[in-house]
């Protein structure tokens, strides 16, 4: 099993990261008065129903699209320069210094306990239809996969094959996979917990909850 | 706004990628037309972002998030201040609604392909299919509009069975295929009625995650026949259709993509028929021009047409946009005796309001052509397509050949997976089949093609798939 205090501590030496906000298309940019410095907020609430720090709005066809902090932290640079421009789709706009949150490094944890079924190319992934409706109605942990199973859609190219799960039996713990978005090669989609881990990984789920402090 | 100007006060968005959006750069460039190309993160090694870089003049590169954005292109234009999109194919080139909104908006420009109405009028399958029955205009029995209820799509695959045992067909077929679909994607056999309910759920779920649309059609699948292609071209009056000549099309993958086109469609010269092969080239050419002047066709387009084993042609569909394969037309083309065709100069001339400038009577064939598609693909596994980086790529010059491509030759490319792995264009040229047949296989058997994917496997590409077929090109 994973030791968990060793990767807590190494997240503890370096407890911060940087998340480059860009310009997710093209559109005239106009930032408002929030100033490099400045602390930022993320989406809250239940459902993260509340944005984020409003930064930028981009501007596309009369539609003014928000900019928004995606996690709270220091707003660490700001592009002004670009004030008014027309900018290209994945343009940096802002960087923001995050300190990780309990369930970041819950993520990082996961990711190193989990058996990760990996993209074996970049494509686009789905479930197949009949695990698909499986999740939707009673949540990933319902799924048991096993060897040799058809799990995945692999569509890329505007081709559709089946891919077939490959590793322990286990369910289906956490879904990294977004529908519609592309999956780099070795990138996890899943990743699954075999039974006789399931406790030792709710264990160490339970040790971060306890001992990782938030920021304030 | 095309009376005011002329053609090189004009400034073209190219809404596309890869080997069309060079193509269209240099016609531009050729035109003296002002340009602005654009790109995604994943085609930022593409050819066609230096080639913009090397020829294109100010404001001629953007990067967008997507092709697929309409408000990205709209964006882009007004900010390069382009007065004219021309869309390539694939994309936004048979999406009405995109040109009546890039013809209609507040910044009006020129849309460089038919105008909206004849889009919405023959880009639908099923609108096509009406017109060429008032017209009498063969066409494959089948559903005349898309189908969304299963019960409904089951009786009319029964319909067509039944309808294909009256004709005395021993192994009828039924063709289902993904009603927004295009390019052979989302089309699959029905050999049996009984299996015609877990491919019509296959098909439309495929429909519904690639196209969002979920409609299908039911077609009596031919299996014995010819695809040929007749080149339509006709200036904004849309009084005078001319034609480029045929294309046969008949040689594809299992999954019914095009990997070789030749032109003419037929050889009566240099092959014998079954059928009388000229007369039926002479018919799909009338038939498509009846067509076109009934719509007052005002661009760049393809009638595509079966032709089965007894010389009786079918109308297939309308391609309201310029091919893939326009190149292997104009190979063979003399416009006045100026061998110098380019049909995507044309297009962008006569789509910005030029007049044709000449008839029917000026155009004149000359030899074969054939156009390769090279693709990394497995041949061997259903045509499967093959991602890695392309490591080399070069040809051997000649006078007979053109090779379009916007995979760099001087550096190592990794092929984006969010597109098909199409390579390049060879179009090769000879006085007769024959020559024409030699030098595709000594372009072929000169090309230097090699590259591996992320686990070290090599390239797995179509060239020996062409060089195989290269002996029954126009046999039929």
């Amino acid at each position: 099993m994973f030791d968990v205090k060793a990767l807590l501590d190494e997240i503890k030496a370096s407890p911060f990261r940087k998340i480059i906000i860009t310009a997710p298309h093209t559109g005239r940019v106009n930032f408002t008065s929030v100033q490099p410095g400045e602390r930022v907020t993320g989406p809250q609430g239940l459902w993260k129903e509340k944005p984020g720090t409003l930064l930028a709005t981009l501007d596309r066809e009369r539609n003014p699209k928000p900019i928004l902090a995606l996690e709270k932290g220091e707003l660490e640079t700001l592009y002004l320069d670009l004030e008014g421009c027309f900018v290209e789709a994945g343009t940096p706009l802002a960087v923001v210094r995050h300190y990780m949150t309990r369930t970041e490094v819950q993520n990082e944890l996961l990711k190193k306990t989990l058996h990760l079924f990996t993209a074996p190319e970049r494509a686009k992934y789905y479930f197949t239809p009949e695990i698909d409706k499986k999740v939707r109605a009673s949540g990933s942990q319902s799924v048991t996969v096993h060897e040799g199973m058809e799990l995945f859609i692999m569509s890329r190219m505007k081709r559709e094959v089946p891919l077939h799960y490959a590793g322990p039996t286990g369910a289906i713990y956490t879904v990294y996979v977004e529908p519609s978005a592309s999956t780099d090669a070795g990138q996890p989609l899943i990743g699954v917990c075999p039974p006789d881990q399931l406790t030792a990984i709710q264990e160490a789920v339970m040790q971060v909850q306890t001992e990782w402090k938030e920021e304030a | 706004m095309s009376q005011d100007f002329a053609i090189t006060d004009h400034k073209v968005l190219v809404a596309n990628r890869g080997e069309i959006a060079m193509r269209i750069m240099r016609a531009c460039h050729k035109l003296g037309v002002a340009f602005t190309a654009i790109y995604t993160a994943a085609d930022a090694a593409s050819g066609h972002v230096r080639l913009a870089q090397e020829i294109g003049g100010e404001k001629s590169l953007y990067r967008v998030s997507s092709y697929h954005d309409a408000n990205e292109l709209m964006a882009v234009a007004d900010d390069a201040l382009c007065t004219a999109l021309h869309p390539g194919y694939g994309f936004f080139a048979e999406d009405y609604r995109f040109a009546r909104r890039v013809t209609k908006r507040e910044r009006r420009m020129i849309f460089i392909g038919p105008s909206w109405k004849i889009i919405r009028e023959l880009g639908d399958k099923i609108n096509t299919k009406r017109l060429a029955r008032s017209l009498e205009v063969p066409t494959v029995p089948g559903s005349d509009r898309p189908v969304y209820d299963e019960m409904e799509a089951e009786r009319i695959a029964r319909t067509v069975f039944e309808f294909q045992l009256q004709q005395g067909i021993k192994h009828p077929l039924v063709l289902v295929k993904a009603s927004a679909g295009g390019g052979g994607m989302g089309i699959e056999e029905v050999y049996d009625i009984d299996n015609f309910r877990s491919v019509y759920r296959r098909i439309r779920n495929y429909a519904m995650r690639q196209f969002k649309d979920e409609g299908v059609l039911i077609e009596q699948r031919i299996t014995d026949f010819n695809h040929l292609e007749v080149q339509i071209v006709s200036d904004r009056s849309g009084k005078q259709p001319v034609h480029f000549g045929t294309r046969n099309c008949s040689i594809q993958s299992t999954g019914l993509q095009k990997r070789v086109e030749v032109a003419p469609g037929f050889s009566s010269r240099d092959l014998s028929y079954s059928f009388d092969a000229d007369k039926v080239l002479d018919d799909i050419v009338a038939y498509s021009l009846t067509m076109a002047r009934k719509v007052g066709y005002d661009n760049v387009g393809t009638w595509e047409w079966i032709v089965t084993r007894d010389g009786s042609p079918f109308l297939m569909e309308v391609n309201t946009r310029i091919q893939v394969e326009n190149g292997v037309s104009a190979r063979i083309s003399r416009v006045r005796d100026n061998a110098d065709v380019d049909l995507l100069a044309e297009q962008i001339r006569i789509g910005l309001g030029e007049p044709l400038g000449y008839s029917q009577e000026d155009i004149a064939t000359e030899g074969v052509g054939i156009e390769y598609r090279l693709i990394a693909e497995d041949p061997d596994n259903r045509f499967t397509p093959w991602s890695g980086s392309i490591e080399q790529f070069h040809w051997k010059e000649q006078p007979w050949l053109k090779v379009h491509t916007h995979v760099p030759t001087d550096m190592v490319y990794e092929i984006p997976s969010d597109f098909d792995p199409n390579l390049a264009l060879a179009i090769i040229w000879g006085k007769d089949l024959e020559e024409a047949r030699q030098r595709g296989v000594s372009f072929l058997d000169d090309l230097c093609l090699t590259g591996k994917s992320a686990t070290g496997e090599p390239l797995k590409s179509n060239i020996n798939f062409l060089r195989a077929n290269t002996e029954r090109i126009l046999r039929f």
